[in-house]
């Protein structure tokens, strides 16, 4: 070049560069274009804002938009209803949620959740990097750093030592992952999930009875049946989009009939709402089946054809206690509203949905209950149709995944038992070990803390993913005591917990709208979940990390997985369910499983004509007297408490409080009591009170209300400040281990002014 | 030079463009875009299939080709992620296609201050109305007796729902039904569609469509109608530009397209009068409203997708006037809305089609709409007049009120001169 072409040159890009400088970031104006010489090609760029274009004698930067904004369709982290919406993306990063329209569950509509609870994602709060503990303090470590120590002191302990808890809150494949994990690296049979809290009893239950452990039918089944019949489910709050298939029924002539010590928002909008006490329900449902049989309005055919054991079933619940009048009196619900329920069971024969949710597992009789359930709907011949079947509402949004993934201590993927040699080595060819934990059952969670809290020589090591049991377990101040026990803790999460402050080592994992999976809604439905954007910091995929730990510990080849999709084919081959669905497969509706070759299009409803995953293809009914919960009123704690969720939060809230929309609306927690009840205790709307049990106590503002009915008391559980799971019971189902969350005794006590 | 109100037909000359109808749409925004006569094209393309529109924010001329066509399951209304997202064109250039809803809601948003229209052309696109992805899988299904993801073209013409499917043997086959049968039952347009009188969005710039191509360049061309200046001026650079060539109208065609216009008017306002027949009247209508809304679960949608809310700090989230924490929400919410939406509700349906509780939202505020409508004489969305709830100040206002010595407010606003 020449001299004063080179100057020139020079000169002009001093000139624009210092434009450039000058001008304030991301601002742009179209009428800053210089003069173009052809043809110009894109050879650089010297910010994402600015366009680097060269030709022939001129560098020039032209001012240019490289704003990115896309949505990304995804599924919702929340509740079990699995709706769609799109995050919308601009410049690599989540700034808001807007409908998706296409979805089949939800056609783009959503819950207060769904609109802002993305907020939380780029929360200043998330972990970035790993911590340890050192000297009593979490301290920033690098990855390197936190893998060695773990690797350590995994490799210390017996597998019977080790403890992993998955979370319903991540991915079928992080849950795949996580037993995998488990069983092949860490070798225990302990891994369990949060399911333990809330739906154990609907797998344990309809296990036993139809052989298969999950809902029967579809959502849209609500919204054709001819009468709803709710149970032990606020589905307003809890599940408003499948709440809407059952207004939508509603508004074409179902009845609709709500059994909620509450008034809660969903029986405000039945026909018939049966305000029992709570922990009565299998003496109401017996009730029912009393007169249904003794009526002959059981469905002969399909009882003879398709069960064993009705005679037992029928000897049990048509015995005098179960009658009208001491139904009424055990129940405090008035008798009409008993003989309504019936008749509209007897007119609606073959139309009857029943949906249930926690206000039927979370009690010492969680499993019966589910199986009274199951044993009315089954006499009456309302399974394996459409608008009918046992419907159970899911609480976490992939806890059907994480059970479906065998992140339990029974069972591997697709429910193959422990105990079942087959299904061992089945699975233990597939993975190619030879000492896999079998033929004995692992721990539950309750187990798990309890050993902890007492018997901490017995479990020393706890792997816990996505997951804050001091917050969202019964007998909170136990949970501090078995966490301060825990000799080697480490805790796998998006932010740092109350459970975290007592982790050894602390990992960032990635939040929904960070990662590629899958998840399994309450229908059985699977969808994806798609990235959205980059976790912050160092954070990783959650089975990233276990890969990582594994891989440290000599395992590598074992989790040789470069992509979510590696994951899944590899669970898909040994899970039954899953087996014929891809990736592929999920664009557009997702897949309801059982899905078992590639050319199958799903199943909406089971156990059409034989219930497969019994021995001999047919129902079990047997006989299940009425028990009367763990703990019961009286003269000392002469109130029943009931706690549970609301539509604004999260359960343990650390998701949702960070969240200023859903958190304006619901600061903090509240104690809703009968107005009556406040009366007789002087107590006034608003008054802070001390609510207390055999476990503990805990100050709240008590809610005077009528919604409640007048003995009982409500109080939710998400907030850290006024904890309701410090006075909850322990006391669990027998069979499923499932907390009685539903039903303690408490007694209120004015606070000194 | 083109002017307001001129009409031809226009086809792409672009070998890359297959459009629906002539390519004329793609084609001015392609024009737009690399000539940088706007940043970015706001537009809708297919998402997983044609039951899926998604918008499309797009600033690489090369993607438009993929938005070539139309989505009659294309329910979302673009201009509020004008304002949510481009800060309002404020400090960019858009091109942005709208139906008659959009171009209404742009207006209404431009006149709150919410979006710089001085920065938006609008390419407007004629519009019969549009069916849920939802309602159309079923109705494909269920009524047409086809699979819906056999399924690769729709369109709505002539009356009818047409659809164009593979069967079981891989044949190609065409099936249509009328729009009314299907309406009868309760299928169809979404039902503030079957109220809409704005099926040719003269809001615009320019109004591109296919009513009206009649001739050798039926189904080959677009129609389009210059709808201002700025419409003019682009319209006449694309021209020169040689992506697209234009030649008159036929006048049968002229007459075909005013005829659609009209009987799609006729049908809008026919719509209207059964639907808000069906409210009832007085205490009657607000008991059913009361009972609607109490299904609400407060999601906020209805809110956050309205063009005319935009308020940063809404008069529902202010505890002395809705109770926080409760569901339903006390009336009183509902009652903001409506004082504060209802003289410019331009019923685009988003409040109503994204409700989690299926209240007719938009029946209501539509309803209440016309009324004052007859009361004011404001009809919004069509241009830059101020609403009739426009900021008044409010200590003047209350010392005017004041000096009248009476407490019967309505008689003083709304009475007769003494």
């Amino acid at each position: 070049m020449k001299i004063s072409q080179t100057l020139h040159f020079r000169a002009l890009y001093y000139k624009i560069y210092f434009q450039f400088r000058c001008s304030k970031y991301n601002k742009l104006n179209t009428q800053y274009f210089p003069i173009v010489v052809n043809p110009p090609q894109i050879i650089k760029k010297r910010t994402s804002e600015d366009t680097l274009i060269y030709s022939a004698n001129r560098i020039l930067i032209i001012r240019g938009l490289s704003m990115e904004i896309k949505y990304v369709t995804t599924t919702c982290p929340y509740c079990g209803t699995g709706c769609s919406f799109n995050l919308v993306v601009k410049d690599g990063k989540i700034i808001d949620a807007q409908p998706c329209q296409r979805s089949p569950v939800n056609e783009g509509k959503l819950c207060p959740k769904g609109v802002y609870g993305f907020e939380f994602i780029n929360s200043p709060d998330r972990l970035t990097t790993p911590l340890i503990k050192k000297d009593g303090k979490q301290v920033p470590a690098t990855w390197d750093e936190a893998l060695a120590l773990i690797a350590e002191n995994f490799g210390k302990y017996k597998p019977e030592e080790i403890a992993v808890i998955s979370s319903a809150r991540c991915c079928n494949e992080d849950n795949y992952a996580m037993q995998k994990f488990a069983r092949v690296v860490l070798k225990t049979p302990n891994v369990d999930h949060c399911a333990r809290l809330c739906h154990a009893p609907t797998v344990a239950g309809l296990n036993m009875v139809f052989g298969s452990g999950a809902s029967t039918n579809s959502f849209m089944d609500l919204a054709n049946c001819g009468l709803a019949f709710i149970i032990g489910s606020n589905n307003f709050e809890a599940h408003p989009l499948a709440a809407r298939r059952i207004m939508q029924a509603k508004k074409k002539g179902a009845k609709v009939i709500v059994c909620d010590p509450r008034l809660t928002p969903t029986a405000k909008q039945a026909d018939l709402h049966i305000q029992h006490y709570p922990g009565t329900d299998i003496q109401l449902l017996n009730c029912l089946m009393k007169y249904i049989i003794e009526n002959d309005w059981v469905d002969h055919e399909f009882v003879d054809n398709r069960t064993n054991g009705y005679e037992e079933l029928k000897a049990c619940v048509t015995q005098d206690k179960y009658n009208f009048e001491n139904t009424s009196k055990i129940c405090g619900v008035p008798v009409e509203k008993l003989q309504l329920a019936l008749q509209w069971l007897h007119e609606n024969q073959h139309k009857t949905a029943f949906v249930h949710c926690l206000g039927i597992t979370q009690h010492t009789v969680g499993v019966d209950n589910v199986r009274s359930i199951a044993f009315i709907q089954t006499i009456l011949g309302n399974i394996g149709k459409p608008g009918c079947g046992v419907n159970a509402l899911r609480g976490q949004n992939n806890v059907q995944g994480a059970c479906d993934m065998g992140a339990l201590p029974n069972v591997y993927a697709g429910y193959l038992s422990v105990n079942n040699p087959e299904a061992v080595k089945k699975v233990a060819d597939y993975w190619g070990v030879t000492d896999l934990p079998s033929g004995k059952l692992g721990l539950h969670i309750p187990e798990m803390l309890e050993t902890l809290e007492h018997e901490p020589e017995k479990l020393k090591c706890l792997y816990l993913l996505g997951e804050n049991p001091i917050m969202s377990d019964p007998n909170s101040k136990g949970v501090e005591k078995a966490m301060g026990n825990c000799e080697f803790l480490v805790v796998q999460d998006i932010f740092e917990t109350e459970t975290t402050k007592y982790a050894n080592v602390v990992l960032p994992g990635s939040c929904y709208a960070e990662e590629d999976g899958t998840q399994t809604n309450a229908e059985r439905r699977v969808q994806r979940f798609r990235k959205a954007q980059d976790a912050p910091g160092e954070a990783k995929l959650d089975w990233e990390i276990m890969k990582m730990i594994a891989t440290k510990m000599g395992y590598g080849d074992k989790f040789a997985w470069e992509t979510s999709e590696d994951v899944f084919n590899e669970m898909r081959k040994i899970t039954p369910q899953y087996a014929g669905i891809t990736y592929a497969k999920l664009e557009g509706d997702g897949i309801q499983w059982p899905c078992p070759t590639e050319d199958h299009p799903g199943t909406p409803i089971l156990h059409i004509s034989s219930f497969a995953g019994m021995p001999d293809g047919k129902a079990k009914l047997q006989a299940i007297e009425h028990r009367d919960p763990a703990e019961v009123v009286d003269a000392e704690y002469p109130f029943w408490l009931t706690t549970g969720a609301t539509i604004w939060h999260w359960p343990s809230g650390s998701m949702t409080r960070r969240c200023a929309q859903l958190d304006r609306d619901c600061p903090t927690a509240w104690l809703e009591m009968n107005k009556k009840d406040a009366e007789k205790l002087g107590i006034a709307d608003g008054e802070k009170v001390l609510l207390s049990s055999r476990r503990g106590e805990v100050a709240v503002a008590a809610r005077v209300m009528e919604d409640i009915k007048e003995g009982v008391f409500f109080m939710p559980f998400h907030f850290i400040e006024a904890r309701a799971n410090l006075v909850t019971n322990t006391a669990y189902d027998p069979v499923s281990r499932t907390p009685e969350y539903k039903v303690c005794a408490v007694k209120v006590t004015k606070q000194e002014a | 030079m083109s002017a307001k109100g001129d009409m031809c037909y226009a086809w792409t000359k672009d070998a890359g463009i297959k459009g629906e109808c002539g390519g004329a749409v793609t084609s001015l925004l392609k024009y737009m875009l690399e000539n940088k006569i706007v940043d970015m094209v706001l537009t809708v393309k297919k998402g997983v299939d044609l039951y899926d529109p998604q918008p499309a924010f797009i600033t690489d001329p090369a993607e438009l080709v993929s938005t070539a066509g139309s989505l009659h399951c294309g329910t979302l209304l673009l201009p509020k992620l004008i304002k949510k997202y481009l800060n309002g064109a404020k400090d960019m250039k858009v091109a942005v296609t709208v139906k008659g809803c959009d171009a209404k809601a742009m207006y209404e948003l431009a006149k709150r201050n919410q979006i710089n229209m001085d920065n938006v052309v609008m390419i407007g696109l004629n519009c019969g109305g549009s069916v849920t992805p939802f309602m159309a899988r079923k109705m494909i299904a269920e009524k047409y007796g086809v699979d819906p993801d056999c399924v690769f073209k729709e369109e709505i013409d002539k009356g009818q729902f047409i659809i164009e499917y593979t069967d079981a043997e891989g044949k190609h086959q065409h099936k249509g039904i009328s729009i009314d049968e299907l309406e009868e039952e309760g299928l169809g347009r979404r039902l503030n569609c079957q109220r809409c009188e704005t099926k040719i969005p003269r809001q615009a710039d320019i109004a591109c469509g296919n009513w009206g191509v009649f001739g050798e360049k039926a189904g080959k061309a677009t129609f389009v109608e210059i709808c201002s200046e700025k419409g003019a001026m682009i319209f006449d650079g694309a021209v020169k530009s040689g992506i697209i060539e234009t030649c008159a109208p036929e006048a049968k065609g002229l007459e075909i397209r005013g005829k659609i216009e009209n009987v799609m008017v006729k049908m809008g306002k026919k719509n209207q009068k059964k639907q808000f027949e069906a409210l009832g009247e007085g205490s009657e209508k607000l008991a059913m409203i009361m009972k609607e809304t109490s299904r609400c679960i407060k999601c906020y949608s209805c809110i956050e997708n309205c063009p005319i809310c935009y308020c940063v700090e809404c008069s529902t989230k202010k505890p002395h006037l809705v109770r926080p924490g409760i569901i339903p929400p006390d009336f009183m919410f509902q009652m903001i809305r409506f004082a504060h939406i209802a003289d410019s509700c331009i019923n685009c349906g988003q409040c109503q089609e994204l409700c989690p509780m299926d209240i007719p939202n938009s029946l209501f505020m539509h309803a209440q709409q016309v009324e004052l409508e007859k009361m004011f004489g404001h009809t919004p969305g069509v241009d830059m007049e101020l609403p009739v709830l426009a900021f008044a100040e409010e200590a003047d206002e209350r010392a005017r009120l004041n000096a009248t010595g009476s407490d019967m407010i309505y008689e003083n606003v709304f009475g007769e001169e003494k």
